[in-house]
């Protein structure tokens, strides 16, 4: 009675059927527990789109009982990890398995459950398979794996659940526990191995053959040649709204202190065809110094990129959004960068209803706590950008009304963004 | 998840969760308590976690909490080059990443002086106007399931299955794209791609005046809808909302039309607003958008070129030192790449700006005050993905 | 002593066979057992239409795997509900939380009990058969306030306080439109209601009282849905916004009792529906003689389960269309207006039946 088509060995820990007088109980609790397979509504990510789709028209996987997915994992016999675990989703996850009544069976759909997948090298975040927090029934290659794929795995639990008898809710089997390693360099050094074996193998072969068709010439190898595209040149896009020489000029009046950051290389050739041009047209000889002149000659496409003091940071920011002509009253983004000797905080304003935009940047020192001033008087948008450069870089926006980390949980060592940031408890480098 | 516990009078002030204000609560003798929303939740779309505070029905406060599924892709970003980047962007917000990509291929096409052919730039106007078309559909399905009309959800997938069916044709990938390159894109598109396009167009019409016999004109969805989450456009810009949330708060400012990036510019299309920013101008503006796609790729289709789908390819991307900043209009809003080189194989800091979290910030405005099936209804508005409000 | 006996061939039979008390206390026990059997079946089958329904709505197939049409399905969910470990969470209160579960189906049962389903099919005919049927559904309401308030859960508590409003709102309306149909019948007896639109189909309740018959069994449908608990008025599930309501906390089949009484009230809800807007186990005869004949041939019991079933149909319709509704809405769409119409309604009903003015 028990389904023989199951071509696979019973996994480590689940109870064999039981044979005699009890055998169909076991076939009918399996034929039942198998056909009714309900889901916890679960997904975190990309692959939770599959699985909706799964559910969906075109698929349906109602067709094997599954669509009475449940919210409450009270109800549910089966959670689908359809999306990156995270660490910090990690002891959620395993609450909800833990609130499921048993049997109770989990399918790990795409390779971020499987392993981390995508997510697995230099990552301080992600968990590095999902079976090291609960236990999995069902690994479902891809990314994300195809509707059909996550039917093709209902399928072999429901195989599983089949053959395994109605004992095994009982069973409780162990989560993986083997140390995080770092799978690219082992295979690397195999490969290594395996090639210098390769290689020998094929000198020998290649002089036995020579010896064996002394006649051999060789033959012609046709290569497809793939097809040839030309370079072309690029469309330029003029950035609209004021002219970001008369950003500057309007700037430049108020805080006299207001540097360029990094006017690119190319900028001097510019200027001196545009020296050249000027010096045709009205034959006066004067080099071009001034910065307006310079960030006139970078063209329309440019964008302005003002460094600023800290002191003035706070002021820049509120005549850029206060000052009638300019209007940035739209923060982008608001982010950091480590240059290892300072932080940049890193301010991108635009006008909605003129459309120009300006990059601030402002240059903290590189010490353990850097503070400056916060936006989020100016721009309500700022409360979660500076939150997360807080939580990133560690800076401190003073005057910000609720700076705690925005991503990683509160007991998260350092700040992952910096430069120096060193977790190897998670991270796991690239082996190139 | 579901913490077992008495409802209560709130906690004392010195006790209340991070984020909550911390005015005087529970001396006038109210009920107020606190409910964890998610990360578990069915409408939460994803893993977000909002700590609400409730009296009664009555939504008090909201705090998000961020960070469930943050899987840490800038610092990956360090340390993978320019094109292993674009793979990452399509697991951000899954439903626009050809548009992610696109973004992230403007930033570099920018910074290494590559135009993209004819072609190419059709190409890429159409398939970011396939996805929008797709990922509205997938807003409008789950955006019945939330207000409890779950067969809205499968007319949608049912729709939106057609164009993923499309996209497999074209890169081979149902969700996860990677289908743009620096220069063009990776593939050329197939044979019968434009009398598809077509088809889908047509099909397109007919749906969207179906879908809107469905819900929009339900007195129910309009009771559910309208007034309810109202964003005023001064906080939508201080927030610094972009896409449908900016939009039908009556702020002016697409992208496509603000900043045209490929060629946007040579098609006509409106921008379509709303004026009071509320779940049901949100709702009409995306029902809105889904045609003016509709025309744009109309247009195209009438006009797609013959000749290559990309420029020559570059061995590899080495950027100047220098920072570089792109922005596209995605599903979402404004979608930003801003790439620091330090002249290297791999980008110095590459950031990217996600709509999502923008759109989000507001959350705790818009639902102070409403019950707890308006905050349903509001997060399914803002239509967000929290892969990529988190990163 | 009020006489509950109802003549039947097998019960008269036994009354005929032994004395008085066992003969009571047997055809009790039959007349319990096949109930018993009645619901069971009915649940199962209705699980099994609802998922077939919903997914020929939203153009799939639905369940095909396990016997034919995916017939099996509702039994294969029983049985794998049935093994579920029983889990009980620590912080709830083991009395509400045991008991709840059991109040819904008994009261749907309770009220099957006087349901007239044929000529001599009905296990009990009180006098009062209206007032026993709006009793007994209130002990559904009182299963999810419990459940809801012993899980200890905010989300079950929130489900159970809406459910608590909700229902008690809409039994006013609900009872408002059968009491219509008693003073139109002038008998509170399911019985004599159904045997009271004996005649055509325009001797139907529904038609016979001209507009407020028609509108009395629109309210009826609308009250009754939100009795049920169905969308779009099932906001003390609302599975988007309380996870899962009352029932959150549920497992295993302390579950599976809501689960099945959610289909198993369904049925009687209809069950009523027909039998005092769509004249219950009677023929639909339309006044052609040799047509009549051939519909009057058919048992009533048939009749019956069309009629419910129709009804059953709609409520299923409803679900699978429109979204749900919010609770202020809700409540303000029962008292600001279902309750004043139904008032009317019934005024003008009452109207109709002193003046005569019913249809011919």
């Amino acid at each position: 009675m028990i389904d023989k088509s199951a071509e696979f060995s019973l996994p480590p820990g689940l109870v064999p059927p039981q044979s005699g007088l009890l055998q169909p109980v076991d076939w009918i609790v399996g034929w039942a527990r198998a056909n009714s397979l309900w889901p916890l509504v679960f997904g975190t990510s990309c692959c939770a789109i599959e699985m909706m789709a799964t559910g969906a028209s075109d698929n349906d996987w109602a067709r094997f009982g599954l669509e009475v997915a449940r919210a409450s994992p009270r109800q549910a016999d089966l959670i689908i990890l359809a999306g990156t675990i995270t660490e910090k989703m990690g002891s959620r996850l395993v609450t909800l398995h833990e609130q499921m009544p048993g049997p109770k069976y989990v399918i790990a759909m795409g390779a971020c459950t499987i392993s981390g997948g995508p997510f697995y090298y230099d990552n301080y975040s992600v968990v590095k398979g999902a079976d090291r927090l609960i236990p999995v029934d069902v690994y479902i290659p891809g990314c994300p794996p195809r509707p059909e794929a996550l039917l093709y795995g209902v399928m072999q639990l429901q195989k599983l659940i089949r053959a395994g008898g109605w004992r095994n809710s009982i069973v409780h089997r162990p989560v993986n526990v083997s140390p995080i390693t770092d799978p690219m360099a082992e295979t690397l050094k195999e490969w290594e191995v395996i090639e210098a074996k390769k290689q020998e193998e094929m000198k020998e072969a290649k002089e036995r053959f020579k010896l064996e068709n002394p006649d051999y010439k060789g033959v012609v190898i046709k290569r497809i040649v793939a097809p040839k595209y030309d370079e072309v040149a690029p469309t330029p896009r003029p950035e609209r709204g004021l002219a970001q020489a008369e950003i500057f000029a309007n700037l430049s009046e108020r805080f006299p202190s207001l540097r360029v950051h990094a006017l690119p290389e190319k900028s001097a050739e510019k200027v001196a065809d545009n020296v050249a041009e000027v010096a045709t047209e009205t034959s006066v000889e004067k080099p071009i110094e001034t910065v307006t002149e310079k960030i006139t000659a970078m063209g329309r496409e440019y964008v302005l990129d003002v460094a600023v003091e800290p002191a003035d940071y706070l002021p820049l920011i509120r005549h850029l959004r206060d000052d009638t002509d300019l209007q940035l009253d739209y923060l982008i983004e608001l982010t950091a960068i480590d240059w290892k000797d300072r932080y940049d905080v890193v301010v991108h304003l635009l006008s909605t209803d003129k459309g120009h935009k300006v990059f601030v940047r402002c240059a903290l020192p590189h010490v353990e706590a850097p503070e400056i001033e916060s936006l989020s008087s100016l721009f309500a948008g700022a409360n979660w950008h500076e939150r997360e450069a807080y939580d990133f870089f560690g800076i401190r926006f003073t005057g910000h009304p609720d700076l705690r980390r925005l991503f990683l949980e509160d007991d998260f060592p350092g700040h992952p963004l910096r430069k120096d940031f060193e977790y190897p408890e998670r991270v796991v480098k690239r082996p190139y | 998840m579901n913490t077992p516990s008495s409802p209560s009078a709130p906690a004392p002030e010195h006790r209340l969760p991070p984020g909550f204000a911390l005015h005087a609560s529970g001396a006038d003798g109210s009920q107020e308590y606190f409910l964890n929303m998610g990360p578990q939740h069915p409408s939460t779309h994803g893993v977000l976690k909002l700590v609400v505070r409730l009296d009664g029905e009555t939504v008090v406060e909201v705090v998000p909490h961020l960070g469930f599924i943050h899987r840490a892709i800038e610092k990956m970003g360090e340390s993978e080059t320019y094109v292993q980047y674009l793979h990452l962007t399509d697991r951000m917000d899954y439903l626009s990443s050809h548009i992610n990509n696109l973004g992230v291929c403007m930033a570099i096409e920018k910074a290494m002086g590559i135009g993209v052919p004819e072609r190419g730039e059709y190409i890429r106007v159409m398939v970011s106007e396939l996805q929008r078309i797709q990922s509205h559909l997938l807003w409008w399905g789950a955006f019945g399931m939330d207000l409890g009309a779950v067969t809205a959800f499968l007319y949608g997938f049912k729709e939106r299955e057609k164009i993923t069916a499309l996209f497999e044709d074209l890169c081979g990938a149902r969700l996860t794209m990677n289908y743009f390159r620096p220069g063009g894109s990776n593939a050329d598109v197939p044979e019968n791609f434009i009398p598809r396009v077509l088809e889908i167009v047509e099909e397109m019409k007919f749906t969207l005046d179906e879908f809107n016999a469905l819900l929009s004109a339900n007195p129910i969805t309009i009771s559910r809808t309208q007034g309810v989450g109202a964003l005023s456009r001064e906080r939508a810009i201080s927030y610094g909302c972009s896409g449908p949330v900016a939009r039908a708060s009556g702020v002016n400012f697409d992208v496509r039309r603000h900043a045209p990036y490929s060629i946007y510019d040579r098609f006509e299309f409106d921008v379509p607003l709303g004026q009071n920013g509320d779940c049901y101008d949100r709702y009409r503006v995306r029902m809105e958008e889904m045609r003016q796609s509709v025309r744009i790729l109309e247009q195209a289709a009438a006009s797609f070129p013959e000749g290559p789908h990309r420029a020559k390819e570059k061995p590899v991307y080495k950027l100047p030192a220098g920072s570089y900043f792109s922005s596209v209009e995605t599903a979402r809003g404004m979608f930003g790449t801003y790439i620091v080189s330090d002249g290297g194989l791999k980008p110095y800091r590459i950031k990217s700006r996600s709509p999502n979290l923008s759109n989000l910030a507001p959350i705790a405005e818009m639902a102070a005050g409403g019950k707890i099936a308006d905050l349903v209804a509001i997060l399914s508005t803002l239509d967000i993905i929290v892969p990529d409000i988190d990163r | 002593m009020i006489d509950l006996t109802v003549t039947h061939p097998i019960g008269d039979r036994i009354r005929e066979v032994l004395p008085p008390l066992p003969a009571a206390l047997a055809n009790g026990a039959l007349a319990v057992a096949s109930l018993a059997l009645l619901v069971t079946v009915m649940a199962i089958l209705l699980v099994w239409l609802e998922r077939k329904v919903c997914a020929r709505f939203q153009a799939r197939l639905g369940p095909t795997r396990v016997g034919p049409f995916g017939l099996l399905q509702p039994i294969a969910d029983a049985l794998k509900l049935l093994m579920k470990e029983n889990l009980r969470p620590t912080a709830t209160d083991m009395v509400a939380y045991y008991l709840a579960p059991l109040l819904p189906i008994t009261g749907s049962f309770l009220v099957l009990t006087v349901i007239p389903f044929d000529h001599n099919l009905q296990v009990a005919n009180p006098g009062a058969g209206v007032v026993f049927v709006i009793a007994a559904s209130g002990l559904g309401i009182l299963g999810t306030l419990i459940g809801g308030w012993g899980s200890n859960n905010k989300y079950a508590l929130l489900g159970s306080m809406r459910s608590g409003a909700q229902l008690f709102s809409y039994e006013l309306s609900m009872v408002l439109c059968m009491l219509l149909v008693v003073m139109a019948a002038g008998s509170a007896s399911l019985r004599e209601i159904v045997l009271s639109q004996q005649g055509t189909v325009l001797d139907w309740w529904i038609f016979k009282l001209p507009g407020a018959g028609f509108a009395a069994f629109l309210l009826f449908l609308i009250s009754s849905t939100a009795e049920l608990n169905r969308g779009p008025l099932d906001l003390s599930e609302a599975e988007q916004e309380l996870t899962g309501g009352f029932h959150t906390e549920y497992a295993g089949m302390s579950f599976s009792m809501f689960f099945l009484a959610e289909f198993v009230n369904m049925f009687a809800a209809a069950a009523l529906g027909s039998t005092f807007f769509l004249g219950g186990f009677l023929a639909p005869q339309i006044g052609v003689h040799a047509v009549d004949a051939v519909l009057s041939f058919v048992p009533g019991v048939i009749w019956f389960g069309l009629k419910s079933g129709f009804l059953i149909f709609l409520y299923m319709w409803f679900r699978w269309t429109f979204p749900r509704l919010r609770i202020d809405h809700l409540l303000a769409l029962e008292w600001k207006f279902l309750l004043p119409v139904s008032m009317g309604n019934l005024l003008l009903g009452a109207t109709l039946v002193t003046f005569g003015l019913l249809l011919p």
